[in-house]
This record gives C-alpha cells, structure tokens and sequence, in this order.
C-alpha cells in the first residue's frame, strides 16, 4: 500500500471567502457549490466504499504523474484536476494514467519516502513533496498532461458529511457511528448554539457530527459565544492526528480540542468553564469522569473555589457510550450518588436492507442470482408431467420402436409440452418468460431483465448486533433557597381562576358554559367594526 | 430553550406512573394532576425544568398544596439501600435487607428496625393479602399523608404475607404502589424529542406517521439538516401602488443557501426537528447580566405569543393584516426591549422606520425550509406546540416565520394554474386609494402581499438548487422524487422516512445496478436524443419510473432503540415495547451524470498474482492503488486476490440482460 504524501493544505491557496465573515467555511458546513482546489472531497467508488481525498491543484508532475496528483482505483486513474471545479455529486470518467513506468521509475524513491512517511508527522513529508515538485514549480506556468478519458470506470464526487466521513474514516479506534450519534445528538438536544462537552475523540466521528449539530456560524471574537464543542482526548497520537484533522476541516474554531486525562484533568479549558449543557462520554470508565461534571464540588459542596464545566443556568443531558454491561452499572450507579435523574438505558440496533428482484422460474435464463426451480406448483406440476411423458414415450420406444400402439394418448401430452415451450425454455437464455411474451412484442421493447422477478428486501450479509450502551441522564440546574425564594416573590400564589390540567366532569361544564356564554356576547357585527376601525389606521 | 418555566409556555408534566401530561402552564391557575392531586401554577413558574416536585399535604390555613424538591438522594433511597445491602450481604444470612428507616423515607423494616422481607420463593397472590380495604386508603388520603409515602408504607405493613415475599417481588409491590399513591411530578420542557415520545406513545402515533426518536435522528442526520448561514433578506424594492407585477424583487440565485425541500405529513413534527436542527424552532434567548431583568423581558415578550387562543382570537379580528407585518412587528420586539403594554391582542407596530412595500419579501434567503403539500394548506398543526401558527395572519414574532416557506404542488409544478400565482396584483393610484373604504384599502394590500410572497416563493423553489431533500409522505416516494429529484443541487443528501419498507424498496428498485447499468449503455431507444438536462426532467414510464443515474449510494436502513432496566442486580432489557411500525429511512445523494455514454469495464490488471483465488469476498479490493491524500494511512485491507474476477465484462456492449447482470457486482454504482 503506497501513501501518497499529503500537502498540508496552504492558507493562501484558500478558495475567495464567501461571506467575509470569516476565514473560510468548513466543507462540513457549506461545501460550496462545486468542488475546489486544497478542500476535502469524498470519492465514492461503489456503495460503501468512500474515499476522503484532499484535492490538490494541478501544479505540474506529481510524484511522477504527468497529470499531476493521481487517485488509482480499481475503476481506473482519476487525476485530481478532472475532479475540481465540478459541480458536487458529479460523475467523474477515469483517465488513462501512465501508472506502469512511473512505478518502475520511482520504486526506490517512493520506498524510501514511505519508510519516513511511516515513521515521521507531515513536516517531513512535506519536504519529500517540495523537493519533488519544486523544480516544476520554478517556471511558474506548469504544463500538466491533460487527461485522456478511459474507459475503465467512473466515481462520484461527494461533498463531505459527518456521514460519509463515517463511513470512510480511517479507523483509530471505535468509531461511533451514525445510528448511534443520530439518536445520541437528538436525545441530548445538540442544537444550534449549544456547548457540547466531548470526551474521548477517539476517531472524530462524533465530533464532526456534534460540530455540524451545535454549529449557528463561527464566532468573530471570543466574547461571543456560539456553539461549540470541547472535544479531549487522552492518547497523543490520536490528538495530533486529530488536531490536524480538524484544522484540515476548518472545523478548528468549532471543536476545540484538548489533549488530556479527563479522570484527573476534568473537564476545565484553561482553568474556565465552557459552561456546557451536553455532554458525551466515550471512556473506558465513565464513573471516573463524573464526578467532574457536577454542580458542585461532590467532595466538599461548599468548596466555592470549584468550577463546574457546566452551563450554571441550563439543564445538563449527558450521554454515555460503553459497551459492556458492567461498565454501565458502575456508571449509573455513579450518576444516582451525583444526583442525574432521568437515568435512561437504552441500546442500538441498525440494520440496512437491500432492495433486489428475487428471480424464481424454470424458464428464466441461467444467470447468476436466478433460482431455476419452479416458480410454482403449477410449474412444478407442468415440468413433472412432461418428464413422465418423455418417460414413458421414451420407455415405450425401447420396448417396442416399431410397434405403434396408444399413439392417441401419447399425441396429446406431448404437444401441450410443446405448445407450453417447458423444454425448451431453459436453454434459449433469454431470461424471458412465456406469459410475457406477448405483451413483449406489443410494446416493441421486450421484458426488461431488470423488471423480472418479485421485488424484495433482505438484511445486510452481517450486521452489527450491538455497538454499545448509550446511558441517558439529566442533571437539573441547582436551585437554592434564595433563588426560590426569589421566584416565590416574583409569582406569588394569589387567587386562582382556572384549573388546567386534568379537571373533573364539573369544572369542564361549568368552563364550557361561560365560554358559550362569552362567545354569545360578542355581537358579530359590534367585532367587525372594532375590526375596520382598526384597518382605518392599518390600511394607510 | 430557557432555563426555567416561563408563563405560558407549553411543558409536560411527568407524572410518577410514568404517563406524560402537556399542558401550557398559564400564571394564576391551578394545575390539576387528577389523582395525585392538584397546586398552583405559580409554583413552579420560574422554576427550573426536570427537578421532581413532591406535593405536600395542605397547611391547616391554606387551601393549596405546596411543593417541595425531591433531592435525589431520597429519590434513589432504595437502590442505595439495596446496594448497601448487596455489599454486606454474607451467604451465611439469609435475609435480604431492602431497605433501613431514615429520614424522611418509608421503610420496609417495621418499628424495631426488624427486616419485614426475606427471600423466599413462596409465591403470592398481591390482592388476598391486603388487610387495607378501599375505604381505608381512600381516608388517607383525605387525611394528608406526606405526599403519599404513608399510604405506601401502611400498604407494605399490613400486607399479611409480606414477610413471604422474595426481595424481587416485593421491590415490584413498592413499586406498583408507589406508581399509584406517590404525589411526585417532574416538568420538562417541550422540545421535539420529548414531544415526539409523548405524541409516539401516549397520544396518536398514527398522526406523526410512528416516527420515532431513532427515525428522528436518522433523517436528521442523512438529510445533513444543520444551520447554515446568516439570515439574508432581499432589498425592499420601495415599490409603489401604482406599480404591477414587474416591479417584484427578483430572485438572487446565489444567495439561495441552505435550504431544504420538505415534504411532511407528519402534522409538523418533522419540520419541527428540522428547524430544531436549523436553529429556527426557538425564539432567541435574550443574553443580559441582570437575570431578573432578562426574564422580566422575556416574559413581556412572551405575553402575547404564547395562547395560541389568542391567536386564533386574532384571525378573526384582523383577518386581513398578514404576514409581512407580522415579521415586522417580529424585528421591532426584538429592538425594542420594553413592549408598551401586555394587550392580549398582537403587537402591532411600526415604529422602526416606514413600513416595507407591498413587494418587500419578509423570507430569509438562507437556511430555509420549503414545505411542499398536498392540501391548499400545509397541514403543520403540531407547531401550535411551540407557538407557531402557519395560517395566522397576524402573527407575533416567531423565528419560523421567514425561515418556513410552504407551496402546493400545483404551485411548483403548474403554477399557470395556480390562481394567486397567476393572477396579477392589483394596481391602484394614491389617490385611487385615499378614496376607498379602509377595508378594500386593507384588502388591496393583503393581495399585493400575498401575490408578490407567492410569486417569490414559487421562483425561489423553481430555481432548484436545493442543499437536501427530507420527506415522511404517505404519498408515492416515486412521484415525489420525479419532481423534485431536478431541484437538488448536485451532491445534496436525500432522506426519506416511511413506517413501512415497501415504497422504499420499489423506490430503490427504480435506482437498482441492472436499470442504471441499461440506461446508461445506450440502447434505450426511449431517451435517445435527450440531452442530460433534458433527462433530469425525466417524467418516468413503466421501464425508467425514475431517471436511475440521478442518485448514487442508495440505501435503506431502520434503527431501534431497546431500553434496559438498570438496577442492582435486577439489569434486564424492557419485557415489553411498543410494537408498530418499524420505520425505514431511505437515504441517497443526487449525483450529476457524466454527459453521454459511460463505460465501466473494470480495470484489468494484467500480472494477478496466481496464487489465492479462493475467497470468494464479494468485492475485494484487489489492484487499488490508492493515492489518497495525507489523510489516508489506512492499509488497504483484504489482500486475498480472486482471481475470478470478470473485469472485462464490456458494459456498452448489447450485451445479452444476462451478461449485464453478471457484472452487477463488479461495476461502480453508476
């Protein structure tokens, strides 16, 4: 497997911003419409295979293709500047490539560019690529090969979502997927605006769909405040490698991610709180973590010096990710002792279904997927009668090939086998069936083969029985003495008029009854005066 | 969403037997719980949501009952008491403890502190035992009872066979009693999970189509609903009476961004998620250092809106005044921070600047939503919920008002037929109109609006470009896709949700390998001669329903969500859920065909190693040579070659519908 070295996207190659607002837009959030130079774009070669590809301008040969940077499928060659500039969702033809003689050219070169790609972060490989296209770029006008159309296949363009980015991620670890953060992000009302604390970024799955979900546009200072999520991640690798990701993305101002153990840490960004109102928790040991996420501190409640990360003034939702059982005890156990309520359990299970044409008959063609055994009984029994008439025709001729005896009876069944065509059916291939034949020839098309057959869903080849455990909760803002006593004082009981809620038979007449009675009081034609005097001054 | 209970506002109550109560808390009434009795409003306005409210018995002089807030630690007593158990439980005795007397809480130890359960396997009828007859119970309660717990608590002692009971069944006893007898209620707000779980399991499922919180979530995120954009409003063109149908703004295609094309039969919920997602739903929150003074606001501001009584109260009164003033009022509240006065009646006001032209558009060019019905109004009655009325001429300020734009059918697809479309706005002189009546004046303006908001509308929709589409329709799927397929913008996500698989799969058999693979092989002789364009305006027959190149990874996928019971050594999943539909969300992207025809035969790589050829993996990725830009480290997995591959199977070839089908797996999607 060859790795192509990547070309950390350079900010002054940015596409012209489109509200001035900000610096640029993440794709995730506008892609534009129409695919450009130095953004990420997702290739889907078939159904399920995505490709994330940065797309880099043509600036001339590129890791020895005259075409410049080069994506290789098994549906062909796709140069990178047949992919930019088109309207998203686009068809792309694959090109023909020179892949053979760059291959034999530049082995021990790319060899050694992979062994340090392997080892070492994208400063160095950004040196590998310079030194590679440096001289090309020196003459400022580059010449790339245009591109020849081929015939081996095509992909599609697809502007990036926290979907497809799912489902084409390079896996660091568990990734959540979309049934899970669908559900997840609906439950614990990520909204526009919305704080979202995040804990275990793990592969960034969750992450760019929360940034997609709190998202109401990118904050101009940091006075103002906007949705955000506050993403950590304990393993250091997966940090960089998410940090640039996020940077790549544009989505930096959006995540802000912190590298660091939340079981000690907690969940303070530069000693403030982010003030969140959900949170997500993708942890080996949740319970471990929250007792970060209280109100106060759970260790001594008149501790004043302690901040809590979480909006002082909203309900917290708080959703946990663990996939074992034991993991979850311990966890809503813990919640119970830190005072969440609504505790709520519950597990995923998705399943995807194929649409296709179950194909059953003796008389349809032998091709793959066509069952070719009788479609039914009738079927069966016309196919049966046949064999036994041939039988014994057969075992008739044998016995006796010159005598012609019973010829009446034998007449008959045989040529209903004809007339019927079941012998010969099974052989002309034509994937047509008899009975439609006919309307076959009046429409002047032919059946067509992908009309054939009952149309019917079934499952996935394998599906995921279970991802994990998502545990619900909510934590209610604190409410103390004062502030009741406050609330007390702003809405103080005085003499109710009207019962809502569940009333009994009596109240629901004695309701009924004045409103009649109101309703018969207001003179239709005393409201339609009130009405145009109010247009007299409206109508000007 | 606020903080805490606003006056007026619609929440839901949940009540201890786990059923949910939506009511709108109006200030100064009293909110009956039926049996678990009744308190004033007022006691829990201004208080925050999700906090479990205990009632308490009557004080001798009052003639309510107060409230008091549950801590959790009382609320979870008893699974601390049986953890606590659980830890110091010895094999060698016998008896399970569930519970100690402190405090507040009711113990199922007697007065001397002796356990009254033992663990058992005796079974027992609940009823024989109960030496309480109805009349007795029916006397505590009258007498005040410490919000039920007394009840409870005499139930369990004079339960005769209480000390047969296993710790199991005794623990479903309490909790059988205390769903019945405990006064405790939480508040939560109504947002569109919480709704949707109310309307899904204790009103009528059938009106939101059975969509769950799952499906919710699903098409949410397939159809990559999100905010996207700062409000752009057109220029009001300043137009004056005199002036006709040539003077409407025109459309500014490129500032068309983030909008989404709807179809909803759900009354409303699923646009109600959508602009949840699109930050539309809710009012804007007003951000002050001085809370009380904040909410002092708010809650003048809330006045008006929140009876949807009034509102309706307001149709027949001003039946004439229409939307463009109301978004007007709508920035005039929101400039203004001290409204004059708390009328029931909508603020009607124009005092930021001169009022707009007849012309003006009151719509947002950004991150819209289009409804598209079937009826001559769209059927979003659920929205009431949060304070949105669509056939409210006159209606306070709400941010869905210029983010939700709705035309029929008919409008889109015909709209010469449509007569507000078509019929030209009348034209009159100042002095013409000086002369007439107020109510004709009125009249003559409400037209010119309504005209120029239909007309921007219907061109706004026309002009296609569309940043997704989400649907939950009992109408065809196919036929909704055949007309708004063209409208999408290249690459936008679709999401279709259906209670039941079958639309779903003749749809994805509209876009299944053999269809596409023949439509594009050039031997269809019905769509020879169109160009691609043309083609994206396919209008379908028996063969082609649906132009099959027009969407690429489609897909249909259901989601179910199973709850577990968590509790000390009692962790099961629910005996029961609710049944019904399943639910199905369909989800594609709208690609753009290469123009002409395309081949895909695969491509052959000459020097396949020999060895291997065993696994029969349906698509090994077999000679990728993968450039795939910094981000990709992945190694590309299954290295087991098949050398069985039919590469070279030649699509543009006629080939026989047989050979065609062979390649079905080896070709992309096209």
């Amino acid at each position: 497997m060859e790795i192509e070295t990547p070309t950390p996207v350079p900010s002054e190659a940015m596409a012209p911003t489109i509200t001035g607002q900000t610096a640029k837009i993440s794709p995730f959030l506008d892609p534009g419409s129409v695919t450009k130079a130095n953004s990420l774009a997702i290739l889907q070669l078939s159904r399920d295979n995505l490709v994330p590809v940065y797309l880099q301008p043509p600036k001339g040969k590129h890791d020895g293709y005259a075409e410049g940077a080069v994506v290789n499928t098994r549906y062909g060659s796709f140069p990178h500047a047949t992919m930019i500039n088109v309207p998203w969702g686009s068809q792309i033809r694959a090109s023909k490539v020179d892949t053979g003689s760059r291959g034999r050219n530049n082995k021990r070169k790319r060899d050694a560019a992979d062994e340090a790609s392997k080892e070492t972060e994208t400063e160095t490989q950004e040196v590998v690529t310079e030194k590679e296209q440096t001289p090309i770029n020196g003459n400022g006008e580059v010449e790339i090969k245009k591109a020849v159309t081929d015939s081996s296949g095509f992909i599609h363009v697809l502007p990036p979502t926290p979907e497809v980015w799912t489902s084409s991620l390079p896996h660091r670890t568990q990734v959540v997927y979309t049934p899970d953060y669908s559900y997840v992000l609906h439950r614990i009302r990520a909204r526009p605006g919305s704080v979202l604390i995040e804990a275990g970024a793990g592969s960034g799955s969750f992450s760019h769909a929360s940034a997609r979900a709190v998202y109401n546009g990118y904050p101009v200072d940091d006075s103002e405040k906007k949705g955000k999520v506050y993403s950590f991640e304990f393993h250091e690798q997966r940090y960089h490698k998410m940090k640039q990701e996020l940077k790549d993305h544009h989505l930096d101002e959006i995540v802000h991610l912190t590298h660091r153990d939340v079981y000690n840490g907690g969940f303070l960004v530069d000693g403030k709180s982010p003030e969140a109102e959900a949170i997500f928790l993708d942890l080996p040991a949740p319970w471990e973590a929250l007792p970060h996420i209280s109100r106060r501190n759970p260790k001594d409640p008149s501790d004043k010096t302690w901040v809590s990360p979480l909006n002082p003034k909203k309900s917290a939702h708080l959703c946990t990710f663990s996939p074992c059982i034991e993991q979850v005890t311990k966890t809503v156990s813990a919640m119970r002792r830190l005072g969440w309520v609504d505790i709520d359990m519950v597990e995923i299970a998705n399943r995807k279904y194929h649409a296709s044409r179950e194909r059953v008959g003796l008389n349809l063609s032998f091709d793959r997927g066509v069952n070719n055994s009788a479609r039914d009984v009738d079927e069966a029994i016309a196919r049966l009668t046949e064999i036994e008439t041939r039988f014994r025709e057969h075992a008739a001729k044998s016995r006796d090939s010159d005598d012609e005896m019973d010829s009446d009876t034998e007449k008959g069944p045989k040529k209903g086998g004809k007339k019927n065509n079941k012998k010969g059916a099974p052989q002309n291939g034509n994937g047509v069936s008899d009975s439609n034949e006919e309307g076959a020839a009046v429409s002047g098309y032919g059946t067509a083969p992908w009309m054939e057959g009952r149309l019917i869903t079934r499952g996935e080849p394998e599906i995921k029985t279970h991802t994990s455990y998502l545990v619900f909760a909510i934590l209610p803002r604190e409410w103390t003495e004062e502030d009741e006593a406050a609330a007390a004082a702003k809405y103080p009981v005085i003499g109710e008029q009207k019962v809502i809620g569940v009333v009994d038979k009596a109240a629901r007449k004695k309701e009924r009854r004045e409103q009649l009675q109101k309703a018969t009081l207001g003179n239709r034609k005393a409201r339609r005066k009130e009405r145009d005097a109010q247009l007299g001054v409206e109508g000007i | 969403m606020n903080s805490v209970i606003q006056p007026n506002a619609w929440v839901a109550l949940k009540l201890p037997s786990g059923t949910t109560k939506v009511i709108q808390i109006n200030p100064n009434t009293t909110i009956s719980l039926g049996k678990y009795g009744s308190f004033p409003a007022n006691l829990v306005i201004g208080r925050p949501f999700h906090l479990t409210f205990e009632l308490l018995d009557k004080e001798p002089n009052e003639n309510f009952s107060r409230l008091r807030v549950v801590p959790t630690d009382e609320l979870y007593a008893d699974v601390f008491a049986e953890e606590a158990a659980e830890g110091c439980l010895t094999p060698a005795a016998g008896d399970a403890v569930i519970s100690a007397t402190e405090g507040e809480e009711f113990s199922l130890v007697d007065e001397n502190g002796n356990v009254v359960a033992r663990s058992d396997c005796e079974i027992i009828d609940d009823n024989a035992r109960q030496t309480l007859t109805q009349d007795e119970i029916e006397e505590l309660k009258r007498e005040g009872n410490n919000a039920g717990k007394a009840i409870i608590a005499k139930l369990l002692l004079s339960h005769t066979a209480i000390d047969q009971k296993t710790s199991f069944s005794l623990a479903k006893y309490k909790l059988l009693k205390t769903k019945k007898y405990l006064r405790r209620f939480q508040v939560l707000p109504i947002d569109v999970a919480t709704f949707a779980q109310w309307q899904l399991e204790e009103r009528d499922a059938s009106k939101i189509m059975d969509m769950r919180a799952e499906m919710i979530g699903l098409v949410g995120c397939w159809g990559n609903v999100h905010y996207s954009g700062e409000e752009y409003q057109l220029l009001d063109p300043k137009v004056t009476t005199a002036e006709g149908e040539r003077a409407c703004v025109p459309l500014e295609k490129d500032q068309l961004k983030g909008r989404w094309l709807v179809v909803d039969d759900t009354c409303g919920l699923l646009v109600a998620a959508m602009a949840e997602r699109m930050g539309v739903l809710y009012p804007k929150e007003e951000e002050s250092e001085d809370e009380d003074d904040a909410e002092i606001k708010e809650e003048v501001k809330q006045e008006p809106k929140a009876d949807s009584a009034v509102a309706s109260e307001a149709i027949e009164q001003h039946g004439d005044v229409d939307m463009c003033e109301a978004t007007e009022s709508a920035e005039a509240a929101t400039t203004e921070s001290v409204a004059p006065k708390q009328t029931p009646k909508p603020v009607r006001k124009h005092k930021g600047g001169p009022r707009p032209s007849d012309f003006a558009i009151p719509y947002s060019q950004t991150n819209t939503i289009t409804v598209l019905h079937s009826q001559s109004q769209p059927n979003l009655s659920l929205l009431n919920y949060w304070n949105f009325d669509i056939t409210s001429p006159n209606h306070p300020p709400h941010p869905l008002l210029n983010h939700l734009l709705n035309l029929t059918w008919l409008q889109l697809l015909k709209p010469e037929l449509d007569t507000s479309y078509s019929t030209p706005p009348p034209t009159a002189t100042p002095e013409t109109l000086a002369s007439w009546k107020p109510s004709r004046r009125g009249n003559f303006h409400r037209k010119r609006r309504r005209y120029a908001r239909i007309r921007h509308i219907v061109d706004n929709t026309r002009a296609g470009n569309f940043s997704g589409l989400v649907c939950a329709s009992t109408m065809d799927p196919i036929s909704i896709l055949r007309h708004t397929l063209p409208l999408l913008a290249g690459g936008a996500p679709i999401a279709l949700y259906s209670p039941s698989i079958e639309p779903l799969a003749a749809l994805a058999d509209c876009f299944s390998v053999p269809r596409r693979t023949a439509w594009t092989s050039g031997n269809v002789p019905e769509i020879e001669g169109f160009s691609q364009d043309e083609l994206e305006y396919w209008q379908g027959n028996e063969r082609f329903p649906l132009n099959p190149t027009l969407l690429q990874g489609v897909s249909i996928q259901t989601s179910r969500a199973r709850r577990w019971q968590v509790l000390p050594g009692r962790t099961h999943p629910l005996m029961t859920e609710r049944g019904g539909a399943d639910g199905y969300v369909f989800t594609a992207w709208r690609a753009k065909p290469a123009e002409g025809r395309v081949e895909a035969r695969g491509k052959f790589k000459r020097s396949a190693p020999k060895k291997a050829g065993n696994a029969e993996t349906p698509a090994p990725v077999l000679d990728m040579e993968l450039d795939f830009g910094p981000k990709r480290k992945r190694s590309m997995s299954p290295p087991p070659v098949n050398t069985k591959l039919p590469m070279s199977v030649k699509v543009e070839e006629p080939a026989s519908p047989a050979k065609k089908r062979k390649a079905e797996d080896d070709i992309p999607e096209a």
